[in-house]
Parts: C-alpha cells; sequence; structure tokens
C-alpha cells in the first residue's frame, strides 16, 4: 500500500453540506498528523487513524493543530487555507499528511478526515525543522478548494 | 430536472526539512513573502518584474528583522539565565 496523491474524502463532501465542518479562523480545530507510506489513504478515507503514522522524536501522535485561515473566495472558487506548521527539533519521516477535524459538529476528540495529501516521496528531518508549507491560498492552488 | 454540480479539490502541500539545525531567517523569510505576494505566470512582464523585484525587497526586509527578533530573544533568554544561576549556558547563548 502507499499514497497515491492528494484527495478531498467523499465524506467529506457530504459533511460540509451538513455544515460539521467550519474553517473560520477561531471556530473549529484542525489537526495534521503524519504518515509512512504504508499508508492507505484516498478518497474513502473517512477519518483520522494512528495505523503507519509516523513516529519519533520531536512528534506526538494525533500530529499538531493548524492555525485557520477564514475561507474566501476568487472568481467562482471558494477555498480556505492554513498557516504552515513546523515539528521542531524532529527527527521523523514522512510520506503524506491527513488533515482532520477534531472539534467535528462542535464536538470534541473527533476524527473526520477533512484531505488527503501525498508529499511525492519520503521526507525527513533529523535533529531539525520538518515544516509543512501550505500553496499559496489562491483559487488555483489553496489547500482545499470548492469550484 | 434541475440540479447543481461542483468539484472540490485539495491542492498541493510541500514540505521543507532540516538537518541538525533549525531553519534559517532567509528560509523562513522565503516561506513568509510567498504567503505576502503572489505573482501570477501570465502577468504582463513589466509589472511582473517590479512584482518580483518588490517581492526580494520585502523577503530582505523580513528576514533581517526575523534576525533582530531572534537577536532581542537571545538577549531574553540569556538574562533568564544569568537570573537562574546559568551563567555558563547564558555565555554560550550570547556568543551565539
Amino acid at each position: 500500500m502507499a499514497f497515491t496523491g492528494n484527495y478531498m474524502p467523499t465524506s467529506f463532501k457530504s459533511e460540509i453540506l451538513q455544515a460539521k465542518h467550519n474553517f473560520t479562523n477561531g471556530a473549529h480545530t484542525f489537526n495534521l498528523a503524519l504518515y509512512t507510506n504504508s499508508s492507505s489513504f484516498d478518497a474513502s478515507t473517512t477519518d483520522y487513524t494512528v495505523t503507519n503514522e509516523v513516529s519519533g522524536t520531536g512528534y506526538t501522535a494525533g500530529g499538531a493543530a493548524l492555525t485557520n485561515v477564514t475561507p474566501t473566495t476568487g472568481g467562482v472558487v471558494g477555498f480556505t487555507d492554513f498557516a504552515d506548521l513546523t515539528f521542531s527539533s524532529a527527527t521523523i519521516t514522512a510520506r503524506g499528511a491527513l488533515i482532520y477535524n477534531t472539534t467535528y459538529g462542535g464536538g470534541t476528540g473527533t476524527t473526520e478526515a477533512v484531505g488527503v495529501y501525498d508529499f511525492g516521496s519520503d521526507k525527513t528531518s533529523s535533529a531539525g525543522d520538518f515544516t509543512i508549507i501550505f500553496p499559496t491560498a489562491s483559487s488555483t492552488d489553496a489547500v482545499i478548494r470548492i469550484a | 430536472m434541475i440540479g447543481l454540480s461542483s468539484a472540490g479539490s485539495a491542492g498541493s502541500i510541500s514540505v521543507q526539512t532540516t538537518s541538525g539545525r533549525g531553519a534559517t531567517p532567509e528560509e523562513v523569510a522565503s516561506r513568509c513573502v510567498k504567503k505576502v505576494i503572489s505573482i501570477a505566470d501570465t502577468a504582463d512582464p513589466a509589472i511582473r518584474d517590479q512584482a518580483q523585484a518588490f517581492s526580494n525587497q520585502v523577503e530582505a526586509v523580513i528576514a533581517h528583522y526575523m534576525k533582530e527578533a531572534i537577536k532581542s530573544d537571545r538577549t531574553t533568554l540569556y538574562n533568564i539565565l544569568i537570573n537562574s544561576g546559568q551563567t555558563e549556558l547564558a555565555e554560550h547563548i550570547r556568543r551565539i
């Protein structure tokens, strides 16, 4: 099994129609978790899992919380963004990431998947910074877009 | 039949890593300026060049003030260590 690209989970598409996710800054809390290439995430992924999650110095199971950038629009596209995220003093190797909502529907400790992201190759930090760089917040590049 | 359809998509995330050190102010400033200024590939060449020059200047300013912040934070750390009796460690911090 392996990462095979970036996916917006099908379950997420349904959940946004049910107003279960709120990306407004300061609203819901979204985490980013890192995974090895043994993972098999795709559009059918529904939730965060500890299976094949990376482990190592500077990384805690569940990943880390992201800072939301309030959604906006460009042309006919709606999109949202997050601030870059750094795992400091980390010794880890990851092939991809899963963003999930820890306050889905206003709850706590929830795990509903929001996006699957493939780094394209294994990325490694050794006693250094492992920084997730989000794309430009635009209608063509933003990390989550609805056209 | 009336229907509306829409396509959702996930953009690409990139990763920057370091080994045996943290990111330099220049590396962080480079990421920062890309969040602040976006230059379209399709922009008029004259405008694109001007925007790129402005972007480079902003990046240099950000890097400079990040270095200032780091130096100031080290001063704070130095004083915390001095006040807790860690004079040798404080001296190491001051010399970085």
